[in-house]
C-alpha cells in the first residue's frame, strides 16, 4: 500500500521536473548536494570532536601544565601561571590507536570557571589535580572548586568519569590519596549545605544547582556521585628530579581505561 | 580586564608587557622603577618581531606539540637586541656648538648695540635696516645719502639677512647725520609733548557734563505718588498661564521623550552616509572574513568599540570604566586571526562579554555561611561592618541579612553604631521586635536568635563596636551585625572615625553598601573609602572593603552598569543583591544574568 502510495507522487514529481527547464533542473540538484554534504560534514564533525577531551583542571600551581607536559613530551620543562587554555593529541599507549585530547586549563580564580564553561560540553573525562602539600591550607578553596565542577549541570547530564590526581608526591611532607579523599568528603558535606542556603540567584533561577550533590540524609560520599570518581597520587616532576621521569603509572593507567 | 594599560609597577620594579593575539604570545620586560629607560618600547617591538618572525614556522605548523618540544635558543638574539636599543639611546652626536664668526652677533658692529639716551632704543637690524631705507626712500635728504641710498636700495629691497660690517657702517653714520640735521627740530617736538604729560587731565566724555542736572532723567513726578503710574492693561490670564491647575499644587517636570528621539534621528544621520561608503569595504571585508584569515587592526576595531562605549554609558557604567574596557578589549583582540563566518561585531562583542563575566565572577567567593561555621568552631563571633554613604539602605540590608542567618539556624547581635541619624537606633529594635515574632525563641531552643545592643545617640560608634563584640562573645552568639552612620566620601572626620573602628574592631567581613541607582559616583565613593580605610590603619595589611551590597536593584531594569563599576574598582565580589523593602528581597548575583541584561540592545 506503501509502495502503491509512492508511485503516483513519483510520477506525479516526475511530470513537474519533466516540465521545468534542465538548467534549472541542474543547478536545483547542485544545491541540493551541497546542501546534503554541508549537513554530513557538520553531523561527522560534531561526532568527532564531542566528548573527546580530557580536561586538566584544579588549583593555582597544582601541577596541570608540568603534567601535561610530561604526559605528551616526556620532558621537564619550567612553566608559567598559564593564562589561556593548552590542547594537544595524546596516545595512550604505543600499542593501541586509541588517542584523546588533552587540554589543560587555567587555575587562577579569575579564569577557571570561563575556560571551565567552554570546555564542559567536550570532556569525556576530569582530571582534577590536587597539590598534596598545600593540601591542608588549601583545603577549603581545592572543595569550594571541586564543587563548582561537580555541580554544574553538564558536567552531572555526562557524568564524565573523574580522578582526582594528588600530585607532588614526590615531597615528603605530601597527603596520601586516602587522606585527601577523607577531608574533601568532609569539607564538600558541609560545602552543599551553605551553598544551597544561599540566597536565590537574581533570576530565581535555581539555587546550587537542580539537585543536591549526593544523598541527604548522609555524609557526603564519591560513591553518592553519578560519575566514577577515583584517586591516584602522582609526581609530575618525579622522585628522580628533573632528568629522570615523572610517576605516574596511576594516572596512566586511568587514561588507557577510559579512552 | 584591565588590559588597557599595559604596564605593571610592584615595590621597586616595573614590568612592561606586549601582547601578541595572533600566536598568542606574551612579552614582559621588567626594569627598576627609578631608572627611566626610554627604549624599552622599542626593544619589546624589536623583539617581538624578531621573535616571531623567527619562529613564525614552529608556531603555525606544529601547534602545541611543537612549543613544548621545540628549543627556543633566543639569548643571542636578545643581548644583541638589548645591545642595540642600549646604543641608540645613548649615543647622539653632541651638537657641534656654532663658533663666534658664525652668529648672528658678530654681524652687528659695536656702535648698532650702544645705547644712547633720548633715542628710542634700537631693537632689531633687520628692522631697523627697513626703517631706516624707507625714510632714506621717503625724504630725499641729506647730500651724502644719494649716493649711498643707490647702493641702500638693492640690499634693502632684497630683505637681506646678513649686513656687512661696512654696510651697517655707512647706514649708521647718514642716520647719525641725519639726526644732527633734525636736531633741532627733534629737541624741540619732544618738549610739548612732555608738557602735555605733565599733568593728567580729566577725561571728558562725550555726553557728559559737569552739571547733574542735565543728567537727572528721571520724572520729578513719579517718584513717590502712586497716581501717576499709567493703567497697565493686566491681563491674569497670561500672567497666570495655565487656567487649569490646582491652586497651591507644585506639579512634577514634564517628562520629554521626543527631544530624545530628535536627537537620534539627528546623529543617526550623519553616521548613514559613513555607512554607506563602509558598506562597499565591509562587502570585501566580509568576503574576506568569509575566506577565514583576516587579522583585526584598530580600525576594523573603533566605530564596534565606540558603539559599545556609549551602550555600556547608556546602561549606567560609569564612564572611565567603560573607557578602559574598551580599551583592554581591543589590546585583547589587536591582530588576531579571525575565524571563518564570523564579524568583527560579533568577536568583538563575544570578548566584551567574557571581560564583563569574568569582572562580575569574583576573585574569591565570599560563603558567608561556611566563615561562620568556623568562627563559630572557634568559639568566637563572625562580626560583619556595613558602611557607605547616605541613604543607600544598609539598616534595611543589614535586617534582611539577618533574617537571613536566623533562618539558616545562627544567632545574631546587632550593634547600633549608628549614633547620629534621628531614629536610627528606633529603626533596627523595630526590626529585631519583628524578627523576633518571626522567629521565636521557643523554635530556636529557648535562645533569642536576635537582640539589639544599643547605647543611644551621640557616643563613640567604635566603641560601642568594641562592646557589641565583646558581649556577643560573652553571651556565645554567632554573627555580630555592625551598623554605621551613613558619610559622604568627601568628609575626612568621618571617613577617620569609620576607618578607626574598622581597624581597631578588625571585622571579619567589611561590606560596602551602594545603590544600584548610583552612576559614575560609585567609583568616587569605593575609591575613597578604600583610600582612607588603607590609610588610618596601623597594620601592614590594611582591611579594605571585602565584599559589596548592591541595593534597590528592583529599580532599576536592566540598566545595571553599577555592578559593573563597583566591582571593577575594587576587584571584590557582589556578596548580596537587594531587591525590595521585605525579608526575602535578599538575592546572590549572577553574573550571566547580569551581563545578558547589559549586552542587550
Amino acid at each position: 500500500a506503501m509502495a502503491g502510495g509512492l508511485e503516483p507522487h513519483l510520477e506525479a514529481l516526475q511530470r513537474e521536473l519533466g516540465g521545468h527547464d534542465p538548467a534549472v533542473l541542474s543547478v536545483l540538484l547542485a544545491l541540493l548536494v551541497v546542501v546534503v554534504t554541508l549537513l554530513i560534514w557538520r553531523f561527522v564533525q560534531g561526532r568527532r570532536s564531542s566528548r573527546k577531551a580530557v580536561l586538566l583542571l584544579g588549583l593555582c600551581d597544582a601541577g596541570k601544565t608540568l603534567l601535561f607536559a610530561r604526559l605528551l613530551t616526556g620532558k621537564y620543562r619550567d612553566t608559567q601561571t598559564s593564562i589561556t587554555d593548552s590542547s594537544a593529541v595524546y596516545r595512550v599507549s604505543n600499542d593501541k590507536s586509541t588517542s584523546v585530547t588533552l587540554i589543560d586549563l587555567p587555575g587562577h580564580e579569575s579564569l577557571r570557571l570561563q575556560f571551565l564553561e567552554r570546555f564542559k560540553a567536550a570532556a569525556r573525562a576530569i582530571v582534577f589535580v590536587v597539590d598534596s602539600v598545600a593540601f591542608q591550607r588549601e583545603v577549603k578553596d581545592v572543595a569550594e572548586f571541586l564543587y563548582q565542577v561537580l555541580i554544574d549541570s553538564t558536567v552531572l547530564q555526562n557524568a564524565p568519569a573523574l580522578v582526582v590526581a594528588c600530585n607532588k608526591q614526590d615531597v615528603t611532607m605530601a597527603k596520601s590519596a586516602k587522606l585527601i579523599q577523607q577531608q574533601l568528603e568532609k569539607e564538600l558535606n558541609t560545602l552543599r549545605v551553605t551553598r544551597s542556603a544561599a540566597p536565590t540567584s537574581l533570576d530565581g533561577s535555581g539555587t546550587g544547582g537542580p539537585a543536591q550533590l549526593g544523598k541527604k540524609g548522609k555524609d557526603f560520599d564519591f560513591s553518592q556521585l553519578p560519575m566514577k570518581v577515583e584517586f591516584v597520587e602522582c609526581s609530575a616532576r618525579g622522585s628522580k628530579g628533573e632528568e629522570g621521569d615523572a610517576d605516574f603509572e596511576d594516572l596512566k593507567k586511568w587514561l588507557a581505561k577510559i579512552a | 580586564e584591565r588590559g588597557g594599560n599595559n604596564s605593571f609597577t610592584h615595590e621597586a620594579l616595573t614590568l612592561k608587557y606586549k601582547l601578541d593575539n595572533q600566536f598568542e604570545l606574551v612579552f614582559v620586560v621588567g626594569f627598576q622603577k627609578i631608572l627611566t629607560l626610554t627604549y624599552v618600547d622599542k626593544l619589546i617591538d624589536d623583539v617581538h618581531k624578531e621573535f616571531r618572525d623567527k619562529y613564525r614556522n614552529e608556531f603555525q605548523q606544529k601547534g602545541t606539540l611543537g612549543l613544548l618540544n621545540g628549543t627556543f635558543d633566543f639569548k643571542d638574539d636578545f643581548m644583541r637586541l638589548l645591545r642595540d636599543a642600549e646604543e641608540s639611546s645613548k649615543v647622539r652626536a653632541p651638537t657641534v656648538m656654532k663658533t663666534f664668526e658664525q652668529s648672528l652677533k658678530s654681524q652687528k658692529t659695536v656702535k648698532c648695540m650702544i645705547e644712547t639716551r633720548g633715542e628710542k632704543p634700537k631693537e632689531k637690524v633687520k628692522n631697523k635696516k627697513n626703517k631706516s631705507s624707507k625714510k632714506e626712500g621717503t625724504e630725499a635728504v641729506a647730500a651724502s645719502s644719494k649716493a649711498s641710498a643707490g647702493d641702500k636700495q638693492p640690499s634693502a629691497a632684497g630683505e637681506r639677512e646678513e649686513l656687512t660690517k661696512d654696510e651697517i657702517l655707512q647706514k649708521n653714520r647718514e642716520e647719525f647725520f641725519k639726526r644732527h640735521m633734525k636736531a633741532g627740530e627733534k629737541s624741540r617736538s619732544p618738549k610739548p609733548e612732555a608738557q602735555k604729560e605733565k599733568g593728567k587731565k580729566p577725561r571728558v566724555w562725550d555726553l557728559g557734563n559737569s552739571n547733574p542736572k542735565v543728567l537727572d532723567y528721571s520724572n520729578s513726578a513719579t517718584n513717590g505718588s502712586a497716581e501717576a503710574c499709567p493703567v497697565e492693561e493686566f491681563d491674569p490670564d497670561t500672567a497666570l498661564g495655565d487656567r487649569n491647575r490646582e491652586p497651591g499644587r507644585l506639579y512634577d517636570l514634564e517628562y520629554e521623550s521626543d527631544d530624545e528621539a530628535e536627537e537620534e534621528k539627528v546623529v543617526q544621520n550623519p553616521s548613514k552616509p559613513s555607512a554607506k561608503k563602509g558598506g562597499l569595504g565591509g562587502m570585501f571585508g566580509m568576503l574576506k572574513g568569509l575566506v577565514g584569515s583576516k587579522s583585526l587592526t584598530r580600525e576594523d576595531m573603533d566605530p564596534v568599540l565606540e558603539k559599545m562605549k556609549d551602550h555600556l554609558i547608556a546602561k549606567n557604567v560609569a564612564a572611565e570604566i567603560a573607557v578602559q574596557l574598551c580599551e583592554s578589549v581591543a589590546k585583547k583582540l589587536e591582530g588576531k586571526v579571525m575565524g571563518t563566518f564570523t564579524t568583527v561585531t560579533s568577536t568583538v562583542k563575544q570578548a566584551l562579554q567574557e571581560a564583563l563575566v569574568q569582572i562580575l565572577q569574583p576573585q574569591r567567593r565570599v560563603d558567608v555561611l561556611r566563615d561562620v561555621m568556623d568562627a563559630q568552631r572557634h568559639r568566637r563571633p563572625y562580626v560583619v561592618t556595613f558602611c557607605g554613604v547616605n541613604g543607600v539602605g544598609k539598616s534595611t540590608n543589614l535586617a534582611k541579612i539577618s533574617f537571613w542567618l536566623i533562618e539558616n539556624g545562627f544567632s545574631v547581635l546587632i550593634a547600633a553604631c549608628d549614633t547620629f541619624r534621628a531614629g536610627a537606633v528606633e529603626q533596627l529594635r523595630t526590626h529585631t521586635r519583628r524578627l523576633n515574632a518571626l522567629h521565636p525563641p521557643e523554635n530556636h531552643g529557648g535562645r533569642t536568635m536576635v537582640q539589639l545592643y544599643e547605647k543611644g545617640y551621640g557616643k563613640d560608634a567604635a566603641g560601642i563596636a568594641m562592646e557589641a563584640i565583646s558581649y556577643a562573645r560573652n553571651q556565645g552568639f554567632d554573627v555580630v551585625l555592625v551598623d554605621t552612620a551613613g558619610r559622604m566620601q568627601d568628609n575626612a572626620p568621618l571617613m577617620t572615625a569609620l576607618a578607626k573602628l574598622i581597624a581597631v574592631n578588625a571585622p571579619d567581613l567589611v561590606l560596602f553598601v551602594g545603590e544600584a541607582l548610583v552612576g559614575n559616583e560609585a567609583v568616587d565613593q569605593l575609591v575613597k573609602f578604600n583610600k582612607a580605610l588603607a590609610d588610618h590603619s596601623m597594620a601592614q595589611t590594611p582591611r579594605l572593603i571585602d565584599g559589596i551590597v548592591l541595593t534597590k536593584f528592583d529599580t532599576i531594569d536592566d540598566k545595571v552598569g553599577a555592578a559593573i563599576s563597583m566591582t571593577y574598582i575594587t576587584s571584590k565580589p557582589i556578596v548580596f543583591v537587594g531587591t525590595g523593602q521585605t525579608y526575602c528581597d535578599l538575592r546572590s548575583l549572577n553574573a550571566k544574568a547580569v551581563v545578558a541584561a547589559l549586552m542587550k540592545a
